[in-house]
């Protein structure tokens, strides 16, 4: 169209679509009939019921680059989360993905962050950059390796919690963090969650299952100390090993709305203070975007995906 | 790579002839057309404004593009009023442009094509809610990002993301572009910090991006929008997250007698595992300016200076910053000082951040450059910065937030010199391309705009092009919104007439 | 066509903006063509690229308080106030600006006796009711003042023309206190009736300069010059720049706002119970943009009253201006709702203003405003 495009530069045009093991993945994902990546299946009711004609394909795995001191890592979509973060860990680091089991790619289609979001970060501001392969089979690259990048619209934000609807995740590269020195849990069953969260500077997480109060901080020791004794303020706390998962259905509320938790038909649940995020026995009543934004997300997935082949039957932020 | 460097810069080159200084392009004296009295007709006649000296201010930004084309200019009140001249501007198929302080530095906000219709959020100030229970403060885009801080203050909380523009840049702007600055290292830039988001879009209807709950129904639409330079409709609100004030704060300068060891210390420190909540490197040269502005004791006699600031609880910070200290010795560090009070932080800080004015007094015009590098990689791509600059006899200074990688390259030149721009644009093609090949991004905060588009096909492949405009398409199918910006040419919304050159003498 | 200015000065400025949150029309505006960056554009699509003077390049120009907020803002260090004044004059020799009516109004400035006339003329006008609200004046003009009289030649209190109808109040206490603290005053009085600030900001520049010569030619040299109006002495120290002469200099040299003397004078001002007062310091802009001393108001003070307290603008100007204030009334207005804002989170019992502008300017939205000097005088004396 215009001479200047640059269309018909080359030396960027191979940089991502020579990887074998990637172009491998976009052949297996192909460019017609529905298609849908299982990571751990550990999510696999996310987004409703797959489409039963649609193939089920595994994404590739293992860690492609990573250098601790550019705090970044390159892993490839179907590597498991737990296996990343053991690699990670030997150099002290970890990522905001949650670890609950499953894979990169699965953790980051699903959006769910990790109990200790707080501490670590959101799994949205986590994923740096993608490569997908498209509904029509090509490998497409967004974002970039960098912390700091305004380099055209933003791919990985898109891909986030979009259930794989508009492109199947091959290799992504993750922001990496610090494991802090100390990472200490405790528990109070007398505790108002709302006061504890605001009695310390930088709670990793706030739990509160409606009874017992259980908080995550990390640090310094010195720092942790410091705020175990402001914690103490506000209720008999004890230290405790890490607890187990909360699970259950993941309800999504602003953190003003937990302080009227009750008048909400959870059944049993653990919400995270601060945050908004609960895990209940009862799933969240469904919610409607307007019609105004649903009309972009419509849009959205025309451009991305015009024949509805790739996880089909699925709806982002349907049954969490 | 020579040969490559070279093709490289002589197609950066080509891509800025169609920008770059055209002669002073002009409006005829204004004309009341239709357009004009529909838009009075939904505003006040005084808050649309279609004289000529109106236009020709906001046919510029901070950035050294000339010969953008303002139509009427608009300054809503409220998000009724931008649904209104959006529609107005639809019904007339006329193009619009999102406008906050105008301090963009890669000519987001200079209208393009013909004259399309400037909405300037100045008016829409109010800092509307502090709902601290959500951790969040619902604000209007034409709100100060520090006027937003200091708002914020008493409460306990501030805004983190703090470009060096602070002082006078919208939230509207931070928005569109996404906007970063030294203390982004710890806490992330402006995406991290929007919860949702009110925009009317190009089509004129009012969407809710994101929410306050962490994981919003459907899409995340907001974290798209965010950085997208005003492309894909107007910001009207912002649902900003509350970050709570750090009681300790430390905050240390350290020279060095080259900017390698600068370097060499800001990857040590991160290699320790110590997250500063910010680190910025000066050069001798911009040092020196700063110190003749500031008078904040900086050292002018160091080849570099290294500002790290350590955040957190009062008795962790002082951890933190020993072991900075100890990395900066280790790593050849001349002096390192801490600041003793907030009034000395304040001014180190104020110097840093005014950094970029502050060479008017070496040369009258600059231009500043945004890439994004590897931090293990900014020793080497500095020297070549420097080698870049020697080769085209410019004279360049380097002032970066070093802990991201993002590179501020300013070269300095007074543009009144013959052919000083050709080889303004050619050490600035060099730069962009060695800090690609080095495995960096093309822009870490400035946004692509105008200034850069021709080197997005150098960071992307077509397929990769191809879908950041169906993100473009998806929102504004009509190329409503800030045509011509972000996209290179042969993407749709990108091929409009591009700068035209209009007769000088148009004004008489 | 050419405005006369300094084609360096008007490319000094890079367009970066960061002048913009601290221009008062800019605030109150967000209007591009009311701030610093826009104006100096404007000067240049003028001068260098043959923009016609259209009406709103000349409101833009004509809009400047020229408070010169935007100048310590400018890391590159553009000599705003003086692009500013020179385009005033360009456009004033050419009858495009300052019309008539003003240049008159400015007359009586130099004619002590007129003006003390004038104001006891208004004094009697204003209290029955028919003076405009919008004209800023205090709510009671003195009707009589007692005469200044000379203690001493170690000083020269300068009087100025307005200040001097309106508040000689202030300079009666700024002589008290300088008297207090050890040193005899000659106040100027008809030796040297106006300083020629109004004059300036009008784009009068011919009668500021032989104002300014007036001036020097009456005063004796070496004596320090102790100005309690910031205006007024933000003028005169810049007689250096306006005549460009070594004698010019010299004088301005020796010009100093009386706080700023004071804080270098004061070791033998009595010890005194402070007043039991929290008291806002407002800056005025000639002050603390263009003198740049406007900490020494905090060190004279803060023996005499119980709190200081800073107000959270950053220094933003009142919108007072000289005559501004009456020649732009809506937007002074404006300017000043923003001050007076700030000034009721600060919750002071008075605020402390150095400039009778200001003081006059805040006194007409019901801000109770007293002169530092009045302050420390009324420590030391024990009556207000």
């Amino acid at each position: 169209m215009s001479g200047d495009s640059g269309s018909g530069d080359s030396s960027s045009a191979t940089l991502h679509s020579t990887d074998p093991v990637l172009r491998e993945f976009a052949e297996l994902v192909g460019e017609t009939d529905g298609v849908a990546v299982a990571g751990g299946r550990t999510r696999w009711s996310a987004g409703g019921e797959l489409d039963s004609a649609a193939r089920v394909i595994q994404a590739p795995s293992g860690i492609v680059d990573y250098v601790p001191e550019e705090m970044i890592v390159t892993v490839r979509a179907g590597t498991p989360v737990a296996e990343l973060h053991a690699e990670l860990a030997a150099k002290g680091q970890r990522t905001g993905l949650p670890e609950r089991g499953g894979t990169v790619g699965g953790a980051l289609a699903v959006g769910e962050n990790d109990v200790t979001v707080l501490g670590r970060g959101t799994v949205r501001s986590a994923l740096l950059q993608v490569r997908y392969v498209s509904s029509e089979g090509r490998i497409v690259n967004g974002g970039g390796p960098t912390v700091k990048n305004v380099t055209g619209f933003d791919l990985p934000r898109l891909m986030v919690g979009s259930l794989g609807t508009l492109g199947c995740l091959a290799e992504v590269i993750v922001r990496t963090n610090p494991i802090p020195t100390v990472s200490q849990w405790y528990l109070a069953s007398d505790a108002d969650p709302f006061a504890s969260y605001q009695a310390v500077m930088a709670p990793s997480a706030v739990v509160y299952d409606g009874t017992n109060t259980l908080v995550l901080l990390e640090g310094h020791a010195v720092d942790v100390d410091q705020q175990a004794g402001e914690l103490a303020a506000t209720g008999s706390f004890v230290e405790v090993g890490p607890p187990s998962l909360p699970t259950g259905h993941r309800w999504s509320l602003p953190p003003a709305e937990l302080k009227k938790i009750a008048t909400h038909d959870t059944g049993a649940f653990n919400a995270l203070v601060g945050v908004g995020t609960v895990w209940a026995a009862k799933p969240q009543p469904a919610r409607t975007l307007s019609p105004e934004v649903q009309a972009v997300h419509d849009r959205m997935k025309m451009q991305f995906d015009p024949t509805g082949r790739l996880n089909p039957g699925r709806k982002p932020g349907v049954n969490r | 790579m020579a040969s490559f460097l070279k093709s490289a810069a002589s197609a950066g080159s080509a891509a800025y002839d169609s920008f770059r200084r055209l002669p002073g392009r002009k409006f005829e004296p204004a004309e009341t057309d239709q357009l004009v009295l529909d838009l009075q007709a939904a505003l006040t006649e005084d808050r649309v404004r279609n004289d000529s000296a109106q236009r020709a201010l906001m046919s510029h930004d901070a950035s050294v593009f000339d010969g953008g084309n303002a139509g009427p200019v608009c300054y809503p009140e409220t998000t009724d009023e931008v649904v209104a001249i959006m529609k107005i501007a639809e019904r007339h198929d006329r193009a619009v442009v999102p406008r906050g302080a105008g301090t963009g530095l890669a000519g987001g906000a200079i209208p393009l094509g013909d004259a399309p219709v400037v909405i300037a959020v100045t008016k829409m100030n109010r800092v509307l809610e502090i709902d601290e229970d959500n951790g969040i403060a619902w604000v209007e885009p034409g709100v100060i990002n520090l006027d937003l801080t200091n708002h914020l203050k008493p409460h306990g909380y501030h805004f983190a993301p703090d470009p060096s523009s602070q002082q006078v840049c919208t939230i509207g702007g931070n928005v569109a572009n996404n906007s970063g600055g030294p203390h982004c290292l710890a806490y992330g830039v402006t995406n991290a910090h929007i919860m949702a988001l009110e925009v009317v879009s190009p089509a004129g209807d009012v969407l809710q991006l994101g929410g306050l709950d962490p994981e919003p129904l459907g899409l995340d639409l907001r974290g798209v929008f965010v950085g997208s330079e005003g492309t894909l409709g107007v910001t009207t609100k912002v649902a900003v997250k509350l970050t709570r004030n750090r009681p300790g704060v430390r905050t240390l300068l350290l020279s060095f007698s080259s900017v390698r060891d600068a370097a060499n210390t800001v990857s040590g420190v991160i290699a320790a595992g110590v997250v500063p909540a910010a680190m910025e490197v000066m050069d001798a040269r911009i040092t020196e300016a700063v110190e003749n502005y500031v008078h904040a004791g900086y050292p002018t006699d160091a080849a570099a200076v290294l500002l790290a600031e350590v955040d957190g609880l009062e008795s962790g910070v002082d951890i933190d910053a020993d072991q900075i200290r100890a990395i900066g010795l280790a790593n050849n560090a001349t002096d390192v000082r801490l600041a003793a009070d907030d009034t000395e932080r304040a001014l180190l800080w104020k110097g840093r951040k005014t950094a970029f004015g502050a060479i008017a007094q070496i040369a009258p015009d600059y231009y500043l450059h945004d890439t994004v590098v590897p931090r293990s990689a900014l020793a080497d791509v500095l020297e070549e910065v420097y080698a870049i600059a020697d080769r085209n006899d410019l004279l360049i200074m380097n002032v970066f937030h070093a802990g991201d990688g993002n590179l501020h390259p300013l070269i300095i030149f007074d543009g009144r010199d013959p052919g000083v721009l050709d080889r303004v644009h050619q050490a600035g093609a060099e730069i962009i391309t060695a800090s690609l090949d080095a495995g960096g991004v093309l822009s870490g905060e400035h946004g692509i705009g105008v200034e850069k588009q021709k080197f997005m096909s150098r960071m992307f492949t077509d397929d990769d092009l191809d879908h950041q405009n169906r993100v473009r398409q998806a929102f504004d199918p009509v190329c409503r919104a800030n045509p011509g910006k972000v996209m290179p040419m042969g993407h749709s919304c990108a091929d409009i007439q591009q700068l035209r050159a209009v007769p000088r003498d148009v004004w008489g | 066509m050419t405005l006369g200015l300094d084609a360096d000065d008007l490319n000094s400025c890079v367009q970066c903006g960061l002048c913009l949150p601290h221009c008062p029309t800019f605030r109150v505006t967000g209007d591009e063509s009311m701030s610093p960056r826009g104006r100096i554009k404007l000067m240049r699509e003028v001068q260098d690229e043959g923009a016609p003077l259209t009406a709103e390049v000349l409101r833009s120009f004509e809009s400047c308080v020229q408070c010169r907020g935007c100048e310590p803002a400018c890391p590159s260090g553009v000599p705003y106030g003086h692009l500013m004044e020179q385009t005033r004059e360009t456009l004033a020799d050419q009858k495009k600006m300052a019309p008539g009516w003003q240049r008159l109004a400015l007359k009586p400035l130099k004619h002590p006796a007129a003006l003390q006339a004038g104001t006891k003329a208004l004094s009697i006008i204003q209290k029955t009711g028919l003076v405009p609200k919008r004209l800023g004046l205090p709510d009671d003009l003195p009707f009589r003042q007692e005469p200044l009289v000379a203690s001493g030649d170690d000083v020269y209190l300068f009087t100025g023309c307005v200040m001097d109808a309106f508040q000689r109040d202030v300079h009666q206490a700024g002589q008290r206190v300088i008297e207090a603290a050890g040193f005899g005053v000659t106040p100027t009085g008809d030796l040297a009736p106006c300083c020629g600030a109004l004059q300036a900001h009008a784009g009068l520049a011919g009668e500021t300069r032989s104002l300014a010569e007036h001036m020097m030619r009456s005063l004796a040299p070496d004596t320090p010059i102790l100005v309690d109006s910031a205006g007024c002495g933000a003028a005169m120290k810049d007689y250096g720049h306006l005549l460009g002469t070594d004698e010019a200099r010299a004088f301005s040299a020796r010009v100093f706002d009386i706080q700023e003397w004071l804080a270098d004078n004061m070791a033998d001002l009595p010890t005194v119970e402070p007043l039991d007062l929290r008291v806002a310091v407002q800056d005025p802009c000639h002050l603390r943009h263009v003198q740049r001393v406007h900490l020494a108001t905090r060190v004279v003070l803060a023996p005499y009253v119980r709190e200081l307290v800073e107000l959270d603008d950053e220094g933003l100007c009142c919108g007072a201006g000289g005559a501004y204030s009456v020649l732009e009334p809506e937007l002074a207005g404006q300017i000043r709702d923003r001050k007076v804002a700030s000034i009721d989170r600060a919750t002071p019992d008075l605020v402390a203003s150095a400039n009778p502008g200001c003081s006059m300017h805040l006194a007409g939205a019901g801000v109770p405003t007293i002169h530092p000097m009045e302050l420390i005088d009324w420590a030391l004396t024990g009556t207000r």
